[in-house]
């Protein structure tokens, strides 16, 4: 694997934020970065359901493989070069449970976290 | 010749001899660590390899010029022998740490270099067709 495309939601502040810090890390993989449900994210992956990529953060590899919610956000660590260690770690069978537990609440209430950040914009 | 004098000569003598040991060590059996991190590319291997030792040999040949005064006068024998004691006791555990933490450095190169090529920590949710731009 030598890129990842990383569907995200543009509309949400901790996303960007996020994307913005990603952008500046080093990486093993490149990450390309797209809109969910946008024209360029329907033109490269025709057969998506992308109503579903809105819900929770899309990472696709080059492959096709398609990583959704905590897997993706354990694809996107290991990309980078100061935290696959981490993403191993996270994915180790003893904390996935709580990496997907943490990881679905952030995502499942990242617009009331944005507010209350104050990363709306 | 003093007594103090002989004690500083014995200290050097002892000093340096361990130092260049320890070193040696190093430098034989650091090697396969190297190699292996830099996925068998010996020259560079190599040369990290003489990189490091270089600085082995610099910090430990500058603690022991630094710890060779002792400050006192020593008039017995049995002082000397205390004094000397007490000098290679502290350069050998300059000498440990500084073993020690090569040896991490090592490990750690090691580390990161086998994650470089790691496979990916979970396995895919599915498969999609990917149109090519």
């Amino acid at each position: 694997m030598t890129a990842l495309t990383v569907l995200y939601d543009p509309t949400c502040g901790l996303c960007r934020r996020a994307h913005e810090w990603l952008e500046q890390q080093r990486k093993l993989i490149e990450l390309v970065f797209v809109p969910c449900k946008s024209a360029e994210a329907r033109l490269r992956f025709p057969h998506l359901d992308h109503d579903l990529t809105a819900n929770d953060l899309t990472v696709i590899g080059d492959q096709g493989e398609v990583f959704m919610g905590p897997k993706a956000w354990l694809m996107v660590l290991w990309a980078l070069s100061q935290y696959r260690e981490w993403a191993y770690r996270l994915s180790s069978p003893a904390l996935l449970p709580t990496t997907r537990r943490v990881v679905s609440m952030i995502s499942e209430h990242r617009y009331q976290i944005s507010r209350a950040t104050g990363l709306t914009r | 010749m003093t007594i103090g004098i002989t004690t500083y000569l014995i200290y050097l003598s002892i000093s340096i001899g361990l130092t260049i040991w320890v070193a040696r060590t190093l430098h034989k059996n650091g090697r396969v660590f190297l190699v292996d991190v830099f996925h068998g590319n010996e020259a560079l291997a190599d040369s990290v390899n003489h990189l490091l030792v270089v600085g082995f040999y610099l910090i430990n040949f500058g603690y022991v010029s630094l710890a060779l005064k002792l400050g006192y006068d020593v008039a017995t024998p049995q002082e000397g022998i205390e004094a000397l004691s007490v000098k290679v006791g502290m350069v050998l555990l300059v000498l440990g740490a500084m073993h020690f933490f090569n040896l991490f450095i090592f490990s750690r190169m090691r580390r990161r270099a086998s994650l470089v090529n790691g496979p990916p920590p979970v396995a895919p949710d599915a498969y999609t067709r990917v149109q090519e731009a």
